[in-house]
């Protein structure tokens, strides 16, 4: 009996313990271990996913805020911003622990055995695409980095360290790798379009290579004709300038084996409404024809809030509207179809206003592209007619007044005084101060603009256009202008302008300012020219480094014969009352000092 | 019992006693003053927006940063610290004179003087600078100290504080192509309104040489 009662103890006893022991011993299911990441496709695919939402850089969709900073566009919301001058780390990429991350992927993927070959070599090669991304924006804002190439650095207590700490690259040396990397990898990339095309692709790969060898290119021209070329000893900054020749002809050669691809081109779907057909090329993913890389965004799950913060106040969908407005800088430089004096007429010779019938006439026979980078006083934006209205001028004593009211205020015969859009000159929230909105990325789509859905619009990197502009400039700097024409006016003609007769390098700048409004490429073609510490000089009311607004104002003066109609005036944005000031130290991003510390190989940029 | 008392009252004055000495430093009392010259005289420099900087750095520690030193836009510096010995550098390119980055060695004990000698592309002398209705005229010499450097722009400032420079100012005028020299410039405010409606009006005047990364400035004189 005792026995028995001995078994039975011991027996239920084995039991419980035996249950907790496989209970400890369970594998965690939110830590994967190499093997399982990488005995799976779908684990795979995911992994490499993370990776494409972690490398969106400098200026984009997702924040609105740095549009405002150069010149391209003003904060609307609250107070005046009294920026003056760039962060020494504005926009500074310094991300080792995603480069890490990406040669654990390409190490797992090259051994992996449940893939077949052709998929094998693409995800090695979009790896190895997102890498070469990153090491150029780490290159365009720092200079030269340490180049790592494909070893996963592992730690273990006690090692010397020191054989962790990889010295910076020149900076043509990092450019080099950069574009020895997109051409190592594009025959391992799909040559058809990706969806939306958010994947990698060949094109991709010689759209990053073409522009790391403008970039460096133009570096190395003209960084060097300054009046004190900004280098460091070693080269980390500053590229010789017996490189340039080389840089151009390698992003020449890149641009038109794009262009002569076939698979992309100026989108032209809409010849007769040049302004949509433009809109359409950038802002509509649906058959898109031009783009050739950008961040995807998807609802549900994936939404940015560009359209919400933006979108005018009479065709808000929630409370969020009217964050930033484009400003008149950039809007003057958008030329006439015939004039290339992109100035708009508010006064004639002898300073008297000049008189609208409607608002939209001023900008008539404007690029077309305007309309579809911004939305100016009486535009159409989803079939209704943006309202921008100030206020009402009245003639008194020989002298033009103007009158203002709340936001969508009405004086006593029921006529709008400031329209509910703005723009004013208050401090208030949510009420547009420049005179312009954006276009551009705006969705269309309904409910696009609440916080509740957000919008899908997609943000482009490379597209097409930039191909040709690249060839343009590369065919100019190498002395080729008869090709250069051809290029620039490629881009002219589809957008619908006159073409130029000859081909200047400000003719360049000024292409690639007006294409590209709001793509993140203001400040890097600045900075590379290095043109950027002459534009943004600092200096109170300069034309460029000063943002100026555009007041539309109605003429309400009953027996003028000039009631009912529109002038405008010019100012100084009150919302940034300081002028920009580019300062030769933000040429070149800071060295964190922290960097230093751990690596004292890592030598520190000029004026640091 | 008694002794148990002695003994607690041993603890509680132990603890209090000595647990504050330990870690805790007082904090820095010596002050290094001392102001960037050219013949002993101090340079007039930007002073806003950390513009212009010195750094500061001690041997025999783990970590290499630096302590930023700021330059007020008389030329003079100033920074609390411990008693040890530094070393002073200018910033790499940083400042209207010619670059050069030798380390000059700062034993600081107790209050301590020291002089940055450096050799500016131009200074500014005999300034006078007048208001005559809205319009500020100035007269003031530009010597040409480095014989390579070149004018980029000399430019008239106006503030509506003592605080004069090239990002900071109400009104401001460059002028380009001009020689060393002697020079008799005006800066018309008239249609200011930012002028018009200060209550009092500084005025400075700034050389910059070509490819100096700052200007320099003379002495502010008060208009109004």
């Amino acid at each position: 009996m005792n026995i028995k009662k001995i078994i039975i103890i011991l027996s239920v006893a084995l039991f419980t313990w035996s249950g907790c022991a496989d209970f400890l011993e369970r594998e965690p299911d939110t830590i994967l271990s190499d093997d399982q990441v990488f005995g799976d496709a779908v684990m795979i695919k995911s992994v490499l996913a993370n990776f494409y939402g972690r490398i969106t850089w400098g200026q984009h969709i997702d924040d609105s805020y740095p549009y405002t900073i150069l010149d391209e566009a003003s904060k609307s919301d609250g107070g005046p911003d009294t920026r003056q001058g760039f962060e020494d780390d504005r926009w500074r990429v310094y991300d080792y622990t995603l480069l890490r991350n990406l040669n654990q992927f390409l190490k797992g993927v090259r051994e992996t055995k449940v893939l077949d070959i052709a998929t094998q070599k693409q995800l090695e090669g979009e790896a190895r695409f997102i890498r070469a991304w990153l090491y150029f924006n780490m290159g365009r804002g720092l200079g030269g980095m340490p180049i790592v190439g494909d070893e996963v650095f592992e730690y273990a207590t006690g090692m010397d360290i020191t054989v962790l700490q990889y010295p910076r690259s020149t900076e043509a040396a990092l450019y080099d790798y950069i574009i020895s990397e997109c051409e190592a990898i594009k025959d391992f990339l799909p040559v058809d379009k990706s969806v939306n095309a958010a994947r990698a692709t060949k094109w991709a790969a010689l759209m990053l290579k073409a522009r790391a060898a403008v970039y460096a290119g133009s570096i190395a021209n003209y960084n060097n004709k300054m009046a004190q070329p900004i280098k460091t000893a070693g080269g980390e900054v500053g590229i010789p300038a017996n490189l340039a020749q080389g840089y151009y002809q390698t992003a020449l050669a890149a641009a038109e084996e794009v262009i002569s691809s076939g698979k992309y081109e100026l989108q032209l779907t809409k010849p007769d409404d040049r302004g949509r057909n433009f809109y359409e090329a950038l802002s509509v993913k649906e058959n898109n024809k031009e783009v050739i890389w950008a961040r995807d965004y998807k609802y549900p799950g994936q939404t940015n809030g560009f359209t919400q913060s933006n979108i005018p106040a009479s065709h808000a969908e929630d409370i969020d509207r009217a964050y930033a407005g484009p400003i008149l800088n950039l809007v003057e430089d958008f030329e006439y179809i015939n004039d290339r004096n992109g100035e708009i007429k508010t006064k004639d010779a002898n300073g008297n206003y000049i008189f609208y019938d409607k608002a939209e006439d001023a900008f008539e026979n404007k690029d077309p592209r305007l309309w579809g980078t911004v939305i100016y006083p009486g535009a159409i934006f989803k079939g209704t007619p943006v309202v921008l209205q100030a206020g009402q001028k009245y003639l008194e004593g020989g002298v033009w007044k103007f009158r203002t009211s709340e936001p969508g205020g009405r004086d006593n015969n029921k006529i709008l005084i400031t329209s509910v859009n703005g723009p004013t000159t208050t401090n208030n929230q949510f009420v547009n101060k420049s005179g312009f909105f954006f276009r551009k990325f705006m969705d269309e789509t309904p409910s696009a603009s609440t916080r509740g859905r957000r919008s899908d619009m997609w943000f482009p990197r490379f597209r097409y256009a930039e191909a040709v502009m690249i060839a343009a400039e590369a065919a100019f700097e190498l002395n080729q202008p008869g090709k250069a024409l051809t290029y620039i006016n490629q881009i002219r003609s589809r957008a619908g302008i006159q073409p130029l007769a000859s081909v200047t390098f400000n003719d360049i700048v000024r292409e690639y300012r007006v294409e590209f409004a709001f793509e993140d490429h203001r400040y890097w073609d600045l900075k590379r020219w290095r043109l950027a510490d002459k534009i943004w000089n600092g200096v109170q009311n300069d034309p460029d480094a000063q943002q100026w607004a555009l007041f539309p104002y109605l003429v309400s003066d009953p027996g003028n014969p000039n009631n009912g109609k529109w002038v405008f005036d010019k100012i100084a944005t009150h919302m940034s009352p300081n002028p920009r000031y580019f300062e030769m130290k933000n040429y070149y991003n800071f060295i964190h000092q922290d960097w230093v510390n751990n690596n004292p190989k890592i030598v520190k940029n000029p004026y640091q | 019992m008694k002794k148990y008392k002695y003994i607690l009252l041993f603890v509680i004055v132990a603890f209090t006693a000595t647990s504050c000495g330990l870690d805790n430093y007082d904090a820095p009392q010596s002050r290094l003053h001392g102001k960037i010259t050219y013949n002993g005289e101090a340079l007039g420099l930007r002073g806003t927006g950390q513009a212009v900087r010195l750094q500061l750095y001690q041997d025999g520690y783990q970590l290499r940063d630096n302590i930023e030193v700021f330059v007020g836009q008389d030329g003079t510096f100033e920074a609390l610290l411990f008693d040890g010995e530094y070393k002073l550098v200018t910033r790499d390119r940083n400042g209207p004179w010619v670059n050069t980055r030798d380390t000059i060695v700062v034993n600081l004990k107790g209050a301590t003087e020291v002089e940055v000698p450096v050799t500016p592309f131009f200074t500014i002398d005999n300034e006078n600078m007048t208001l005559s209705g809205s319009i500020m005229n100035a007269k003031f010499n530009v010597n040409k100290i480095v014989n390579t450097a070149n004018i980029d722009y000399i430019t008239l400032l106006v503030s509506k504080t003592s605080f004069v420079d090239d990002a900071t100012n109400i009104a401001r005028k460059d002028f380009k192509g001009l020689q060393a020299g002697s020079q008799n410039l005006s800066l018309d405010m008239s249609g200011n309104a930012n002028v018009a409606s200060a209550k009092a009006l500084f005025a400075r005047v700034g050389v910059r040489a070509v490819g100096a990364d700052q200007a320099i400035y003379s002495g502010v004189v008060r208009l109004k």
